[in-house]
């Protein structure tokens, strides 16, 4: 999707890659082969590329997006495998879809972090900005966490 | 404990690299941005991972049970550190089905937690098993790398087969010498009446019988049955069996075999057992509740075992099989074996009973004309096998799965009363 509408260019050449890309990550969940799942992923983040490299040389704003998304879909994809072997217990369940959401957050910020050092275009937009009070808020919160947890 | 990487660690390095690759190659930076989170877990992941400590022990909450009884199977857990995701599986035998609780299941545990988990398991089939190993994989946070460990642990579980419900059971045709509950055809001191004689010098006073004398003016006594015991033998054939899913024949003799014993040892009976079969064993006669247990854990090992080897009924030792005794045959009439040793025993006079434990519910006629023809030829064989006993003077009843053993064994006693046995 965000391959699709970030192209400026070759944008049917990108759904059909994506497409492809997506067909093989879900053959690879369906069949429990963590290969396949790596190179749906891999194809994922390979069209996103594409579609980069269509619109010149400024960072699509995407990009903090594209790369929650992708972990995002990673860690559920990997998990998934794991369930399929050995059930989780309810609230392992509840844990590590938590731990997830936390990773993507996460990702947010590193890749605002890497965008911001690297000096380059991140888009912009409240939608931007809210990720970015949220992310600052969170990381705090984390720090405050940590500090007390050391002190007991 | 061996640590292993996973599927997950392996992606995620691939991952990282094409990203990084991609990055220089295209001169992209946002490639490496793409990638940098999976860089930064792998990173975070590895420094920090380290295995858990978790201490497993597992208790039953009984060792001996009947057949479909269920049992409890507690797991202790004390992780003295923690564990991200504890993966456990218990190698549960396969004739214990679960029947509440997880297995396998993966939980987490803190540093210092312990913790109780159980697993409710029907015993589907008779047998001594053994609940062996507990494996345990814990993972680190990330997934990204597995500790691997066997607990051993021996837990003994003994599942008796169930007692079928015998209200009568076969009557031996001959006692024995030693006191027991039978009336034997022999006189001697008892309480069943007999007949009357006149009074001899020695005689008893107390065997006088008064009214007699009293009618015939002189003294005549009583004289009465002896109460004995009978041999009983319990001939097990376990050359073949027909099966079909979780029941076979192997499974109803066995029942039948147990339930017969109990019974017959209830009733001051000495009890033997012959295991026929690819495996030879046996248990002389003997009495009481030991012999009883004896002859159900010797049954308990019992299994189908291929063997050509051909054995007749002189392998067994002579105490095994005393003179006299009356052999209860549980077979399913399908090895030669089993069936020529049985014809041998009957013309050694002994005073045998076949219970045939049908194979025909667990068969299944060949499709096709010649099929089915070779299916009724294969019946009228078995036919002709139980003329061929019933013409040496040993009955044969059918059992089927599902009937009542103690309907099978009537068929027995009608036997008897309308067959004279030639001994």
């Amino acid at each position: 999707m965000f391959s699709l509408a970030e192209a400026a260019r070759l944008s049917g050449v990108i759904g059909a890659f994506a497409a492809a890309a997506i067909v093989v990550l879900a053959a690879g969940l369906v069949a429990g082969l963590p290969a396949a799942v790596t190179a749906g992923l891999a194809g994922l983040g390979a069209c996103w590329a594409v579609s980069a490299w269509t619109r010149g040389p400024d960072s699509p704003g995407s990009t903090i997006f594209v790369t929650a998304a992708i972990l995002a879909a990673a860690e559920l994809a990997f998990a998934s495998l794991e369930q399929a072997t050995v059930a989780d217990e309810g609230e392992l369940v509840a844990r590590r879809l938590a731990g997830i959401v936390l990773r993507a957050v996460g990702a947010l910020v590193l890749a605002s972090l890497l965008l911001a050092a690297l000096g380059l275009n991140a888009g912009g937009g409240l939608v931007l900005e809210a990720v970015g009070v949220a992310a600052a808020v969170g990381l705090l919160l984390l720090l405050f966490t940590l500090a007390r947890d050391a002190a007991r | 404990m061996t640590r292993r990487s996973t599927p997950k660690l392996g992606a995620y390095v691939a991952l990282t690299a094409l990203g990084l690759l991609g990055a220089l190659v295209f001169a992209r930076p946002e490639l490496a941005v793409l990638a940098a989170p999976f860089g930064l877990i792998l990173a975070v992941a590895m420094a920090i991972a380290r295995p858990p400590d978790v201490r497993v022990s597992l208790e039953l909450d009984r060792d001996r049970v009947l057949e479909d009884e269920e049992v409890t199977l507690g797991i202790e857990l004390y992780a003295r550190d923690a564990a991200s995701r504890l993966e456990l599986l218990v190698d549960v035998p396969p004739w214990l089905e679960v029947v509440a609780g997880r297995n396998p299941i993966a939980i987490r545990l803190e540093t210092g937690e312990e913790r109780r988990l159980e697993l409710r398991l029907r015993c589907a089939r008779w047998g001594g098993f053994t609940i062996r190993d507990v494996h345990l994989r814990a993972r680190d946070a990330a997934g990204l790398t597995t500790w691997e460990r066997a607990v051993e642990q021996r837990l003994p579980l003994r599942v008796y087969p169930r007692p079928e419900a015998l209200r009568e059971l076969v009557r031996p045709l001959e006692t024995q010498v030693f006191a027991g509950n039978r009336v034997a055809r022999q006189k001697g001191e008892g309480l069943e009446f007999a007949d009357l004689r006149p009074f001899v010098t020695g005689d008893r006073i107390r065997r006088i019988n008064w009214r007699a004398s009293a009618r015939r003016g002189e003294l005549w006594v009583s004289e009465l049955y002896a109460e004995r015991n009978a041999d009983v033998i319990v001939f097990l054939d376990s050359f073949a069996e027909a099966r079909k899913g979780r029941s076979g024949t192997l499974d109803q003799a066995i029942r039948a075999a147990a339930s017969l014993t109990e019974r017959y040892l209830a009733l001051k009976d000495r009890v033997g057992l012959v295991n026929f079969g690819g495996v030879l064993n046996w248990l002389q006669p003997g009495t009481g509740q030991v012999q009883l247990y004896r002859i159900v854990e010797a049954l308990l090992n019992t299994e189908v075992t291929l063997s050509y080897a051909w054995k007749e009924i002189d392998v067994l030792p002579r105490r095994t099989l005393p003179p006299k005794a009356l052999i209860i045959a549980l077979t399913p009439l399908l090895d030669d074996r089993a069936v020529g040793a049985l014809l041998d025993l009957r013309a050694r006079g002994f005073d045998l009973v076949i219970v045939e434990v049908s194979p025909l519910p667990f068969a299944v006629a060949p499709r096709g004309e010649s099929g089915e023809l070779a299916f009724q030829l294969w019946q009228l064989r078995r036919e002709a096998r139980r003329l061929e006993y019933e013409r040496a003077g040993a009955p044969v009843v059918e059992w089927r799965d599902g009937e009542p053993l103690t309907a099978v064994l009537e068929g027995v006693s009608a036997f008897r009363r309308h067959a004279r046995a030639v001994v």
